[in-house]
């Protein structure tokens, strides 16, 4: 039958089974857009259309079913791209009254009323979520470049089998259970040892994050250490260096753009965290003074206010939230695509010179 | 092999020094280690070890290696230790000691010596442009030796001397923290041991390019340690406080259950906080029940929503799109999508899932497609991977037999790539099963559940649409990880048995179990098919 296929392809241009394969899936598909419209209008008939793709999909799973998986295949990249496109839609609508009310004041306001009574000033959350960041960048970043150093160049592969899964269970502890044991053990330490004005602080809720993010920096930077060409480590070490002087000279500048991503993305990470930050941070709104004052009595980031307050708000309150959202959101996202093209550019540029 | 020709050519002299360096780099080593204790206050600053308290002892010990690599640094000079220096330590290294010395300069000129700003500002930078002078300009032996040995020499006085002992306080102006000599004096020692077993290693390898690589080495190896104890701790807490309430009121006991009118024994397991509600009129000790259920019910509906639709864009992607543009930004999307914070998930779900399936009512399926939504990138991400490494030769060899492109996808590559499909699942699951911040907006009722969700027996059909209607799935529930949020954010825990710790590390260790669980298989997994693959 397979090979009727092929011949009769090469033949005839026109095979006659396409074009059922195609009436089915037209049918199918038109069904899916109808129930997707009538799903953002809410109706309650989304299932009827619904049904009708159901049909037609399997109808043209028993009959042609070759051209119906490629199609219902191109369907599910569709529908994962789309997910992207209507998080941005959806936040970003519900965002604008309080883009409307508040102008730039949404992002720049620093003066009292910050939060409240018709206000909302995401300022002091921005300032905060910048504050986290970097200190847990600054454990984060040099431990996780260290690690993964550590497991694509050093370590034998008998170590490198127990401290990989290792590292990647670290990624896989929930973060309400770091904020857990930050919160009863971390933030009660400052505490009562070190006499910290709130229960928990920037600089508790860094610490945290910075291990929270340690994984992935170590993970992606070791795929970009090692996407460096075997030969050119070779080659330097043929001219007597040692191994650390290949990896400072040769491995670490070849991977940097990749290593640079990683931490990118550890960024990201560090940014977007919530339940650990959540759980440990004091919730008051404002700016530290000094402003490199990290054990002060204010606290509270992007993430969250939003998780913090989304539970009980309504009105401007609730879209001041997802304006955080979008902010967040779209930061997050910028981070993302840009350490893509770091990537992809050196995989580009190591891979030519191979 | 570079210490074999060493002792071929000097042996004696080197033997000596190598003996020597290699003392200082386990005395400093301990004294790391024990610091760490003594921060974490397992072991008292004040404990007498041999007759001296231990943050004394830990300050003598500071004087020996600070002692020990300077004259490591002279004897390298005099030629007395083998060594093959540089002419300078290197710029980073004069850098990382200027700073270390602008530091050491102003710390003590403005809290030691109480000097104004302008004060501490001068001794801060003498003292640093001093360290980093030091460090640059003599030779490698001299320069890597010589400002280690001094601050390290320096720590241990101040900490053998007293000047900062248990009982000293600081609180800096600018900082709302007061700093206590039970935190401060670890931290000095840690740092001085690092350093000094960081200039020790150097001598250990004659300094050069070999030296360079141990002190290297060392300091990478120590944070890859470093991370390990993190895990280690991490689950050993975790384990060691949760296990009490896990196991309260536990017992084994014979049972029997009837089967056919026939009594077979059988054992009878009580674990009640297992098997218990959260809340209830009749319950002692109250369990998670409810949200052992929630989270199951969760990832059920989670994996069947994304993981046909992620294996199938994978496929798609890998097998049928010929459009290199498309795939990559389908792949751009996908990555964006897996980097998406998890609470910009629940704010999507909540504008965009509730008001739909379950009239604006927090619900069960609105949780399942939330998750769903967040595993479908790490599904789509695996799978690719998984699909493309499986190798050219198995296409064509199927092609060549004359079949379609689907026949060979559903009996060669899929099948093939499925290992690494089903190893990403189950990643993708432990991370999603422990995600409460994407719930938070959808999915949660009460915060102390009283009755488990009853999903199977609540199907009903119907012949106006929806057709089928499933009231447990439209309502909400609680789920492992929200359970502890709730508990820890409530500040109370139902009942008299147990206390709101008691409570949050019983639900925590079940969950990390879970999740524990499920990345141990998955991993498992992953090995045993690289090795199989290895050996073929």
């Amino acid at each position: 039958m397979s090979k009727f296929d092929t011949l009769s392809t090469r033949v005839h241009r026109h095979r006659p089974e396409d074009d059922g394969a195609l009436a089915v899936l037209g049918v199918g598909f038109s069904c899916l857009l109808i129930a997707f419209v009538l799903f953002l209008t809410g109706s309650g008939l989304t299932a009827v259309p619904f049904l009708g793709f159901l049909v037609a999909a399997g109808v043209g799973w028993i009959a042609y079913q070759p051209t119906t998986a490629k199609w219902l295949m191109f369907l599910a990249t569709v529908v994962t791209v789309m997910t992207l496109g209507l998080i941005v839609a959806f936040i970003v609508r519900e965002a604008i009254p309080a883009i409307r009310m508040m102008g730039v004041d949404l992002l720049i306001r620093t003066n009292e009323p910050l939060w409240g009574s018709g206000t909302f000033s995401l300022a002091p959350m921005i300032v905060g979520t910048a504050t986290t960041t970097v200190i847990a960048m600054t454990i984060a970043a040099p431990l996780g470049i260290a690690g993964a150093l550590f497991l694509s160049e050093i370590a034998p592969s008998t170590v490198r089998e127990i401290v990989k899964p290792g590292i990647e269970l670290l990624a896989g502890i929930p973060s309400i259970t770091y904020g857990f044991i930050g919160f009863v053990i971390i933030n009660g330490f400052f505490d009562s040892q070190l006499q910290t004005p709130t229960i928990g602080n920037y600089f508790t809720v860094g610490l945290v994050i910075g291990i929270m993010a340690l994984p992935t920096i170590v993970t992606v930077a070791e795929d970009a250490i090692s996407t460096v060409p075997e030969s050119m480590k070779s080659g330097s070490l043929a001219v007597g260096t040692t191994d650390w002087q290949t990896m400072k000279s040769v491995t670490i500048p070849a991977a940097f753009s990749g290593i640079s991503a990683a931490v990118l993305l550890g960024v990201g990470r560090a940014m977007g965290e919530t339940m650990a930050a959540t759980v440990m941070i004091p919730h008051t709104k404002g700016f530290p003074s000094p402003l490199f004052d990290v054990f002060g009595g204010t606290g509270e980031t992007l993430t969250t206010v939003i998780a913090f307050e989304g539970g009980n708000a309504s009105g401007t309150h609730m879209s001041a939230l997802f304006a955080a959202g979008v902010i967040l959101f779209l930061t997050v996202l910028t981070l993302s695509v840009a350490s893509q093209i770091i990537e992809s550019r050196m995989q580009r540029k190591l891979g030519g010179k191979q | 092999m570079s210490t074999e020709r060493q002792t071929q050519l000097v042996s004696t002299q080197s033997s000596i020094g190598s003996r020597a360096t290699v003392a200082i780099i386990g005395l400093g080593l301990v004294v790391f280690a024990v610091s760490w204790l003594a921060l974490f206050q397992w072991i008292g600053g004040e404990t007498d070890v041999l007759g001296v308290g231990l943050f004394r002892l830990l300050g003598v010990c500071l004087l020996f290696i600070g002692v020990g690599t300077g004259a490591c640094g002279f004897a390298a000079r005099s030629g007395r230790i083998a060594a093959t220096p540089r002419r300078s330590a290197g710029l980073l290294t004069g850098v990382l000691f200027g700073l270390l010395g602008f530091l050491v300069g102003g710390l003590s000129g403005a809290q030691t010596f109480g000097l104004g700003t302008a004060g501490w500002l001068v001794s801060a930078a003498g003292i640093g442009t001093a360290a980093a002078t030091a460090a640059v300009f003599p030779r490698e032996e001299l320069g890597s030796t010589i400002p280690p040995s001094v601050f390290v020499t320096f720590v241990g006085a101040v900490i053998t001397a007293g000047i900062i002992d248990a009982g000293w306080t600081w609180t800096p102006v600018d900082l709302s923290v007061t700093l206590i000599g039970p935190v401060v004096v670890p931290l000095l020692t840690i740092v001085a041991s690092l350093i000094g077993v960081w200039s020790a290693a150097k001598a250990h390898s004659g300094f050069g390019a070999r030296g360079r690589q141990s002190g290297a080495f060392l300091l990478i190896s120590l944070s890859i340690l470093g991370m390990l104890s993190v895990l280690v701790l991490l689950v050993g807490f975790i384990v060691v406080r949760g296990l009490d309430t896990v196991l309260t009121d536990a017992g084994v006991g014979i049972g029997s259950i009837t089967v056919l009118n026939i009594q077979i024994p059988w054992v009878d397991v009580q674990i009640p906080f297992l098997m218990n509600v959260t809340q209830g009129l009749f319950v002692d000790v109250n369990g998670i029940l409810p949200a052992i259920v929630g989270t199951l019910w969760l990832v059920i509906g989670a994996v069947v929503f994304a993981v046909p639709l992620g294996i199938g864009a994978a496929i798609f992607l890998t097998e049928y799109s010929e459009s290199e543009r498309f795939t990559q930004l389908v792949e751009i999307a996908t990555n964006g999508l897996w980097s998406t914070p998890s609470i910009v998930f629940g704010l999507f779900g909540l504008t965009f899932l509730l008001p739909r399936i379950s009239n604006n009512h927090r619900s069960l399926l609105g949780g399942q497609l939330v998750l769903g939504f967040m595993l479908l990138p790490l599904v789509v991400i695996t799978s690719y991977e998984a699909i493309k490494a499986v190798p050219d030769e198995f296409r064509d060899a199927s092609a060549a037999l004359g079949v379609t492109r689907w026949q060979t996808i559903r009996s060669v590559v899929l099948p093939a790539a499925m290992p690494g499909i089903i190893t990403g699942i189950i990643l993708g699951v432990g991370r999603i099963a422990g995600e409460t911040a994407p719930l938070l907006f959808v999915f949660p009722r009460s915060t102390f559940p009283s009755s488990v969700p009853n999903v199977l027996g609540s199907f009903e059909f119907s012949l106006a649409p929806p057709f089928v209607t499933n009231e447990a799935l439209l309502s909400g529930g609680s789920a492992l990880p929200y359970q502890l949020y709730a508990s820890i954010t409530s500040g109370h825990v139902p009942g008299q048995t147990f206390t709101v710790e008691q409570f949050g590390w019983g639900t925590a260790f079940v969950l990390l179990i879970v999740v524990l669980a499920l990345y141990g298989i998955g991993i498992t997994t992953r090995l045993y098919f690289q090795r199989k693959l290895q050996h073929e």
